[in-house]
C-alpha cells in the first residue's frame, strides 16, 4: 500500500468503487421508499387538512411548519438519540428512514395542499351537480388533477431527498456518503474518495432530473 | 426540564453563532450568486456553457459532501483548512450556486417585451440589465431567495459534524455532559424554529405580494 498524501492513486478509486456504487443503490433504495411513503402521507394529511372544521387544518399545518422549520440533522438526532430516553429504541435504519419519511412528509403535504387547492371550483361543481359523493369527488375528480399539477414541485422533493439522505450516514445508516465515510477513514484517500462520491451523486441527481423532465412532459402530453 | 432551563443560555450562545455563520455564508453567497447567475447573460456561448454546467454539478452535490471534501479531502492535496472556514467555504460554495439558480431562474422570466424595448431605446446591454432588467427581476427572486436562506439557517447544523461550535454543536456538548438528548435536542430545534418560521413566513409574503400585483 502507498502511504496516504503521495500523488493521486486511481487505484484506490478503482478499488472503492464496488462499494460506493453498492451505497449509491441504498441510497436509491432508501429515498425511493421514503419517498413512496412520504407522499402517502403527505396525501392523506393535504387530504385531510381539507376536511371541514379548523382543528384538522390546523394540526397538519402545525406539523408542516415544524417539520420545514428545524434541520434535518436535529430530526434524525431527535429519533435516535432522544426518542430511546422515552423507551422508543429504534435501529440506525428505522430512525434515519423514518427522519427522512417525516421530513419529506411535511413538504409533500404543503406541496398537495397547494395542488388541491389549484383544481379549479368548476370542478369539484360540475361533480355535485352529477351527484357525486365527497369520497368520490375526491378520488375522481380532485386528486388526478392535484397529482399532475403537484407533479413538478413532487419530484424536487425527490432530488432534494436524495441529497439529504446523506444526513442518515451521521448515526450509522448504511447508504453511498456512509460508505464513503467508511472507506475514507480507512485509506486515508480522502480526496480521491470523496471525489468519486460527489461524481456518484452528481450522475443520480442529475439522471434523476432528467428522468422527471421526460415523465413530466409524458404526463402533460397524457393531460 | 430543569436541565433544559439550565442549559438555555449555552444553547443561545450557539445560536448566536449560527446566526453570525448563516449571515456571513448569506454574504459571500449572495454576492458569489448574483455574479455568477449574471454571467449566464454574458455574450461567450462557451462562458455561459460552463457557467451553466458547474451551477448544475456543484448543485447536484450534497452539502455534507461539500464539507467533507473540504474539510477531509483537500488537505491530500496539502491544502488543509481548519473547521470553521472549511465549514463557511463549503456553505458560501452551497450558496453561491443555488443563488446564481435563483438569479438565473428570475432574469429569463422576464417577458422578451422588456429585452426588446430596451435595446430598441439605445440602452446598452449592461444598460438594459442594470435598469430595465435586474429591477423587475429582483422582486422575482426574493421569495425562493428567502426559501434559501431558510435553508441555510438549518444546514448550518451540519458544521457541527466536523466540530464547528453553533446551535447543534452546543447542543451534543450540551448532552454530553447532561445525558438528556431528547429534551436538549428538542430545545434546540425550538430555537432553530423561532429563527426560521418567521423567515418562511416572510417568503410566503413576498410570494403573496407578487402574485397580486
Amino acid at each position: 500500500m502507498t502511504p496516504a498524501g503521495a500523488g493521486f492513486s486511481w487505484s484506490a478509486i478503482a478499488r472503492g468503487l464496488p462499494y460506493l456504487l453498492e451505497g449509491a443503490g441504498l441510497t436509491i433504495m432508501i429515498s425511493a421508499v421514503a419517498m413512496v411513503v412520504a407522499a402517502i402521507l403527505g396525501l392523506a394529511l393535504a387530504a385531510l387538512s381539507q376536511a371541514p372544521g379548523r382543528l384538522a387544518r390546523r394540526l397538519v399545518a402545525a406539523y408542516v411548519e415544524v417539520f420545514r422549520n428545524t434541520p434535518l440533522l436535529i430530526q434524525i438526532f431527535i429519533v435516535y438519540f432522544g426518542l430511546p430516553q422515552l423507551g422508543l429504541k429504534l435501529s440506525p435504519f428505522l430512525s434515519g428512514l423514518s427522519a427522512l419519511v417525516f421530513y419529506a412528509a411535511a413538504y409533500n403535504t404543503e406541496i398537495f395542499r397547494a395542488g388541491l387547492e389549484a383544481v379549479p371550483r368548476g370542478q369539484l361543481e360540475a361533480a355535485r351537480s352529477l351527484g357525486l359523493s365527497a369520497l368520490a369527488t375526491l378520488r375522481w375528480i380532485t386528486v388526478p388533477q392535484a397529482l399532475r399539477i403537484s407533479f413538478p414541485a413532487l419530484g424536487n422533493n425527490l432530488v432534494s431527498l436524495v441529497k439529504n439522505s446523506s444526513l442518515v450516514s451521521t448515526i450509522g445508516m448504511v447508504e453511498l456518503m456512509f460508505v464513503a465515510n467508511d472507506i475514507s477513514f480507512n485509506n486515508f484517500r480522502t480526496f480521491e474518495i470523496y471525489g468519486t462520491t460527489a461524481v456518484i451523486y452528481v450522475l443520480l441527481v442529475l439522471g434523476l432530473t432528467r428522468l422527471l423532465r421526460v415523465a413530466e412532459r409524458r404526463l402533460l402530453r397524457a393531460a | 426540564m430543569n436541565v433544559l432551563v439550565d442549559s438555555v443560555p449555552y444553547l443561545l450562545r450557539g445560536a448566536l453563532h449560527t446566526i453570525a455563520i448563516a449571515a456571513a455564508v448569506m454574504l459571500l453567497g449572495t454576492v458569489g450568486g448574483i455574479v455568477v447567475g449574471l454571467l449566464n447573460f454574458t455574450p461567450w456561448p462557451w462562458l455561459r456553457a460552463s457557467v451553466t454546467a458547474v451551477v448544475e454539478v456543484v448543485r447536484a452535490v450534497p452539502l455534507l459532501l461539500l464539507i467533507f471534501f473540504i474539510f477531509f479531502g483537500l488537505p491530500a492535496l496539502g491544502v488543509k483548512i481548519p473547521t470553521f472556514p472549511a465549514a463557511v467555504l463549503a456553505m458560501a460554495l452551497w450558496m453561491t450556486v443555488n443563488t446564481a439558480e435563483v438569479v438565473r431562474g428570475g432574469i429569463q422570466s422576464i417577458a422578451h417585451g422588456q429585452f426588446e424595448a430596451g435595446r430598441s431605446a439605445g440602452l446598452s446591454e449592461i444598460q438594459l440589465m442594470r435598469y430595465v432588467i435586474f429591477p423587475q427581476a429582483v422582486r422575482r427572486m426574493i421569495p425562493p431567495f428567502v426559501g434559501l436562506c431558510t435553508i441555510l439557517v438549518k444546514d448550518t447544523s451540519l458544521a457541527a459534524i466536523i466540530g464547528v461550535f453553533e446551535l447543534t454543536r452546543a447542543a451534543q456538548e450540551t448532552i454530553e455532559r447532561t445525558f438528556k438528548s431528547f429534551e436538549i435536542y428538542l430545545g434546540a430545534a425550538a430555537i432553530y424554529f423561532v429563527v426560521c418560521f418567521p423567515l418562511t413566513r416572510l417568503g410566503q409574503r413576498a410570494e403573496a405580494r407578487l402574485h397580486r400585483t
